[in-house]
């Protein structure tokens, strides 16, 4: 045996920013998250260059699957432009020479902050979604270890009695986003703080869904074809925002999630929040040859 | 401006055998390719010093100390290399995990033949309905003794191996031989 056996050649930086043993952590926890679809497993949840809390649990995992022919798209509430997506998608690209995309369509690896995307994602395709509060449980039972036991035995009593208390309230459920939904029928999961309109999209999916938070250090994942059931009463349907008859004012695209924009005179506009989809349908409106996927809600309603 | 980073050779190997791990946990049944034929590429992705491992192959012994992990006993060891598996008896020892950390759940690689022998019934997340394969190369009574042994969420998890082909076999998946 010789130094050099037991050395590495020196480099500048390792690919894809984390070392190997972050990335052989993050591996071993990404498998078991898939063998148990929806529970939570503790991972180490290494630092990166950012604040913890602005998706370094999505970075982390797209810097562990990432390499350099792997195609990524990365949106923050549906855009591709805002702040936080577009600093995550340069740093993606930066540390791994990937190249980048906006349109869904052409991604291998999507990361998001609270949203999903509005076409039918691939069987090829990842979506890996940043989650700021794992704990589907903390609103019933702030103490994790009193919560991780409540996993264990399957104890979700509580859960339905906020999800009836809020009914008896409010006359319906208050709960807009990270709506609980059960897992191959055995584990409650948060599926981060996707609008309602977006949880059905997660049902018997095609695509994989790793949902990773990294201040929280939890990481859990959705394989496809994975039942994701919202919960509910018998009697009170689930139901998704009402946007379905909805038009953006910028691209004229209805049917789809909108993000309303208040107005000077009180009323109220709207633009499609998936913003690619909104550039594809104004540059198809142009005349230029787009194509469009396949989407998950039709004429804004979920085909069941 | 940053030169554009270039994988080496490790990362590229870890990188691929961990796409055709995650791809094959994730959907059972369904094959992929790893990078190299036999488990080397699978310790290149998983193992390190923080594992404790078994191996049932003497071969893999040196590979396996190289990486810096415990060689531990079976029921101690996370990740269990059990090479062409001629008796049930390791499958009783396998750590299983608790309710409260099923993720301490061992992992199992075995070498089988796909494609023939036992013709089998997947159903469970990742499987598109059901989905026949056929598995051959494993103990008479195996699978009984799998789906005997496994209290789901407690369990292990299975990655099959024949050559370079990986096939998935999560705990969360049933299998009913035909």
């Amino acid at each position: 045996m010789s130094l050099s056996t037991l050395t590495k050649p020196w480099e500048a930086m390792n690919y894809g920013f984390l070392d190997a043993s972050a990335k052989r952590e993050l591996r071993r926890k990404m498998l078991k998250a898939v063998a148990v679809p929806g529970c939570q497993m503790p991972y180490a949840s290494r630092e990166v260059p950012m604040a913890r809390g602005w998706g370094t649990g999505g970075l982390q995992v797209s810097l562990t699957l990432i390499n350099p022919q792997t195609r990524v798209k990365v949106i923050d509430q549906g855009a591709d432009d805002s702040v936080n997506a577009a600093s995550i998608r340069r740093f993606l690209a930066r540390v791994s020479g990937a190249p980048t995309t906006m349109d869904t369509l052409e991604a291998d690896l999507i990361q998001s902050r609270h949203r999903v995307p509005e076409e039918i994602m691939r069987e090829d395709q990842v979506l890996v979604l940043q989650v700021p509060n794992p704990e589907p449980l903390r609103p019933v039972q702030p103490n994790m270890s009193i919560a991780r036991q409540m996993h264990a035995d399957a104890d979700y009593g509580r859960m339905w009695l906020q999800l009836y208390e809020q009914i008896l309230r409010s006359g319906r459920v208050m709960q807009g986003a990270s709506y609980p939904s059960l897992v191959n029928g055995r584990h409650v999961m948060t599926p981060s703080p996707i609008p309602r309109w977006d949880v059905p999209k997660l049902n018997m999916a095609k695509h994989l869904t790793i949902l990773s938070a990294g201040r929280e250090k939890r990481i859990h994942a959705v394989p496809p074809f994975t039942r994701v059931e919202p919960l509910v009463f018998d009697d009170v349907p689930y139901r998704v925002e009402d946007h379905g008859g909805l038009t953006c004012i910028r691209s004229g695209a209805t049917g789809f999630f909108m993000n309303e924009i208040p107005q000077e005179d009180g009323t109220s506009a709207y633009e499609i929040s998936d913003s690619e989809f909104g550039v594809k349908t104004i540059r198809a409106a142009e005349g230029e040859d787009i194509r469009f996927g396949d989407t998950w809600y039709k004429d804004g309603e979920m085909p069941q | 401006m940053l030169t554009t980073p270039v994988p080496n050779p490790d990362e590229t190997l870890a990188n691929r055998a961990f796409d055709a791990l995650l791809w094959a946990l994730s959907r059972p049944g369904l094959p992929r390719d790893l990078p190299t034929a036999g488990e080397t590429a699978i310790i290149a992705a998983l193992i390190d010093r923080e594992c404790r491992v078994f191996s049932a192959d003497p071969a893999l012994i040196p590979l396996l100390a190289e990486t810096g992990a415990e060689i531990a006993d079976l029921p101690q060891a996370d990740h269990v290399f059990l090479g062409a598996l001629g008796s049930l008896a390791p499958l009783s020892q396998l750590g299983l995990g608790s309710d409260l950390y099923p993720d301490d759940g061992a992992t199992a690689v075995i070498r089988v033949n796909l494609g023939s022998g036992d013709r089998l019934r997947l159903t469970g997340p990742g499987v598109d309905g059901a989905l026949d394969l056929q598995i051959g190369g494993l103990p008479g009574g195996f699978w009984q003794a799998r789906r005997e042994r496994i209290r789901y969420p407690m369990g292990f998890d299975l990655i099959l191996i024949d050559g370079t082909r990986v096939v998935g076999i999560p705990r969360s998946t049933s299998v009913e031989v035909l």
